[in-house]
């Protein structure tokens, strides 16, 4: 029956997750689905990097980068790339089925230039509409671009030690955030890119329009995504790869003199969580509305981490209940408190905090808070079914000793 | 850039026949059955220098890879790459005047000297614990904070050195708890994967430091005084030779150099020297050496590798926290400045070969004098500044790509 409770508790919080935007009914709704989506958007990040680092025993730091990748990707996209359905004469464009695939030049943040799209809708006739591109194919390319760094980023560095990759990864990091930061013309740097809603025009579900600022509706993605992330993730784990990521993290030489291509495998678990990041990073960009080049500092890295290690790196779902509940945790931390007449700023003792407790898992429970929970249970429940199994045969187990 | 066109030709020329000589030269070697360990380098090299001139020969030759084969090209490749650079930017500062490119060499020497410095530490650490600590920008910037606090805020009026000697002994104290505290379990097997254990409990050190500092003192960018302010003075009384003012330093007309950082490279040297006499003069240099060397037999001999391993991360905390405090007259100080200079010594230790200790040091003074190039030379001085990290990673992706044990590295 124990052994039972983690498969039962992991149910009833999906249900709970399905129902609770349309049973919620107290006060701060828009607030408390922002939250959720937050805490998605981090499980996602959280639960891939998990497997990356616990299964795959490949500590990347460019989570957060793959992310950005794929954020930034769909922000260019969508300020960039226009489908309309009249030529506009001015911009460089591809005629697509009768609609124009038109491509927008950068004007930069500063310059109160006028780009080429405006320039045509001046002389355009009534009724000409222009659209982004549609969500899923910047979702495709958003990923692509991710999985494209993966690969390239994997291919340089997994045949070496691990301490290559964590390094490599800190200064592809670093260097996006620079180039992003330098090229204004393009990104808008410190400014940050604006993005467009998920649904621009809002969206009807069951007979019930939402606006597009509306919180249930983002909820509903991101809850799906991150559970199609968990079921891709759980079945990665447990597939034959899972099982070879688990042989090249316990012994990569033995594994690898029994014939499991450990660079292929080890690049194909980081191409796809990069991917999954980039995902994440897209519909996020799309929620918010706006990508800037902080999400690369050192604080969103080591966040994601902290909610891995602390929900516990070798399962993926307990990593993700760990950033569930460290996203929360989070934002009910932020409130300032004053002590012996000092004003303390919990915007930055909250981090300090979680600094802490990252580095005391690491050091004292090393399956993590949740994961270990679980196997603490496991235990239990092999305990007592041997101790049952014993009553229920005393003698012959005791004339087998003999 | 005025001529762009020409000069990305000529780099598209080198990367496609460094590519072509590195397949086919140790594609040559192999068939003839020789020494293929230098075969592709030394193909990329001549490749990328000469062309097919150079690959030709050596593809019908296959020479024996001596010394001169193994460096001679690289200098054909830098110096292809000046030239090219020169022919097509002739109007750039850095190519039309003298005097802005012996100043960029000196400020890259004085410069390369403290991230020699820094990446000792790191090369320290990895040759006795064997792991890379991801805090070690951290400890840099606390050296830094410790100096302001001192001197500005606390003992105002006190010599600054005192504030130096203070950051040192609290990056060494903080270094070398944190090893008692969270890194003894890497040594005896209780947790599974230590170099994985490391890399986390370093970053999360990181992480921890970074916002208490942040939480203490504020996000606010603060900035030290300089050590000392030189008198104006001038020597012989035409200023020909040395002519001193309250920032900078001229000499012979042509070579201006910052006092500030004029003296965070003086107190380096020193410190560095002081650490050789420690290293090769002292029972404890001694000991930390010998495990480097060989962990079990030191442990025979009766020396006690939990004790040198405490000392070796404290000693490696006190490196970049002392480079941290000579700097922090130089620059302006944040609770996130740590980031940048703990990715240069990564690429700094890589480039010199994991665990080497002239490696480190060899390879501070090159990322010094290619970062001072990188600032200096590239046009559109913002957007040069802006791109500092990423000469480092282009150094650290070519050394990964050529040569994954570094300069001095002893094995893969």
């Amino acid at each position: 029956m124990i052994r039972s409770l983690p498969n039962a508790l992991g149910a009833l919080g999906v249900a709970f997750l399905l129902g609770f935007p349309l049973l919620y009914a107290g006060g701060n709704y828009d607030y408390v689905m922002h939250l959720w989506i937050t805490a998605f958007f981090y499980a996602i990040l959280a639960s891939s990097w998990a497997l990356l680092a616990g299964y795959g025993g490949q500590f990347s730091f460019g989570h957060m980068a793959f992310m950005a990748l794929g954020a930034y990707s769909a922000g260019l996209l969508d300020n960039y790339v226009v489908l309309s359905s009249h030529a506009t004469g001015t911009c460089t464009e591809i005629g697509l089925f009768g609609s124009w695939l038109v491509l927008v030049d950068p004007t930069g943040v500063s310059t109160s230039a006028v780009n080429c799209l405006q320039q045509a809708r001046g002389v355009w006739p009534e009724g000409v509409t222009t659209s982004r591109l549609p969500l899923l194919l910047s979702i495709l390319i958003g990923a692509g671009v991710g999985g494209g760094f993966g690969w390239l980023i994997g291919t340089l560095v997994l045949r070496l030690r691990a301490a290559y990759l964590a390094l490599f990864t800190v200064g592809f990091s670093e260097i996006l955030r620079a180039a992003i930061s330098a090229e204004v013309w393009l990104t808008r740097g410190q400014a940050g890119l604006p993005m467009s809603p998920i649904f621009p025009e809002g969206v009807t579900i069951f007979g019930t329009f939402y606006a597009s600022n509306a919180k249930l509706p983002v909820y509903y993605v991101m809850l799906g995504l991150f559970l199609l992330t968990l079921v891709i993730l759980i079945s990665l784990a447990r597939s034959r790869i899972g099982l070879f990521l688990r042989a090249l993290r316990e012994d990569e030489d033995a594994a690898e003199a029994l014939g499991v291509d450990t660079v292929k495998y080890k690049r194909t678990v980081f191409v796809v969580t990069a991917m999954i990041a980039a995902t994440a990073g897209v519909v996020q960009g799309h929620y918010v509305g706006i990508i800037t080049p902080n999400t690369l500092i050192l604080l969103q890295m080591a966040l994601v981490i902290a909610m891995a290690v602390i929900g516990g790196l070798e399962n993926v779902v307990a990593a993700a209940v760990g950033a569930i509940i460290i996203s929360f945790g989070l934002e009910f931390l932020r409130n300032d408190f004053i002590i012996f007449g000092e004003r303390v700023d919990m915007s930055t003792w909250r981090l300090v905090f979680f600094g802490l407790l990252l580095m005391l898992t690491l050091r004292f429970l090393r399956n993590g808070v949740i994961h270990g929970g679980l196997l603490w249970l496991e235990r239990r429940a092999v305990g007592a079914e041997t101790v049952a199994k014993r009553r229920a045969t005393p003698k012959s187990g005791t004339e087998e000793a003999k | 850039m005025e001529h762009s066109l020409f000069f990305w030709s000529v780099m598209g020329w080198m990367v496609v026949w460094g590519a072509i000589g590195g397949t086919v030269t140790r594609h040559a070697y192999f068939m003839r059955d020789l020494d293929v360990t230098d075969a592709r380098r030394v193909g990329v090299a001549v490749g990328a220098a000469t062309g097919p001139f150079g690959l030709i020969p050596l593809y019908f030759k296959t020479p024996k890879l001596t010394r001169l084969w193994k460096v001679a090209p690289w200098f054909g490749v830098l110096g292809l790459f000046v030239l090219a650079f020169a022919l097509s930017d002739p109007g750039n500062v850095c190519v039309s005047s003298g005097s802005f490119l012996t100043s960029q060499i000196a400020n890259g020497l004085i410069m390369g000297t403290i991230y020699g410095l820094m990446a000792l530490g790191l090369a320290l650490i990895f040759s006795i614990i064997g792991i890379v600590s991801f805090s070690h920008g951290e400890f840099y910037m606390i050296g830094g904070m410790v100096v302001y606090y001192v001197t500005a805020v606390l003992l105002p009026g006190w010599n600054p050195l005192l504030a130096v000697l203070m950051a040192c002994a609290l990056t060494f104290c903080v270094g070398a708890l944190f090893e008692r505290a969270f890194l003894t379990p890497i040594y005896d097997g209780r947790v599974e994967r230590p170099i994985e254990y490391s890399i986390l409990v370093t970053f999360g050190l990181a992480f921890f430091l970074q916002y208490l500092v942040q939480g203490l003192g504020g996000a606010n960018p603060v900035k030290a005084d300089a050590f000392i302010e030189l008198p104006r003075w001038r020597w012989p009384a035409d200023g020909s030779v040395i002519v001193t003012s309250r920032a900078n330093i001229t000499l012979f007309d042509t070579i201006f150099v910052s006092t500030p950082r004029l003296m965070a490279a003086v107190v380096s040297i020193l410190a560095l020297a002081a650490l050789i006499w420690f290293l090769f003069r002292t029972w404890w240099g001694k000991a930390l050496r010998a495990v480097a060397q060989d962990r079990q037999a030191a442990a025979v001999t009766g020396i006690d590798p939990r004790i040198m391993n405490m000392l070796a991360f404290g000693l490696g905390c006190m490196l970049a926290g002392l480079a941290g405090a000579v700097l922090v007259q130089a620059f302006s100080w944040l609770p996130q400045t740590g980031t940048i200079p703990a990715l240069r010594s990564f690429v700094i230790i890589v480039l010199g070969g994991l665990g080497s200790l002239p490696g480190a040091f060899v390879g501070g003074i090159l990322m010094g004098m290619i970062e001072a190039a990188g600032a200096g030379c590239i046009p559109d001085p913002t957007r040069a500044a802006s791109y500092l990290p990423a000469y480092g990673m282009v150094v650290l992706t070519l050394v990964l790509l050529l040569k994954p044990t570094g300069l001095f590295g002893r094995k893969a």
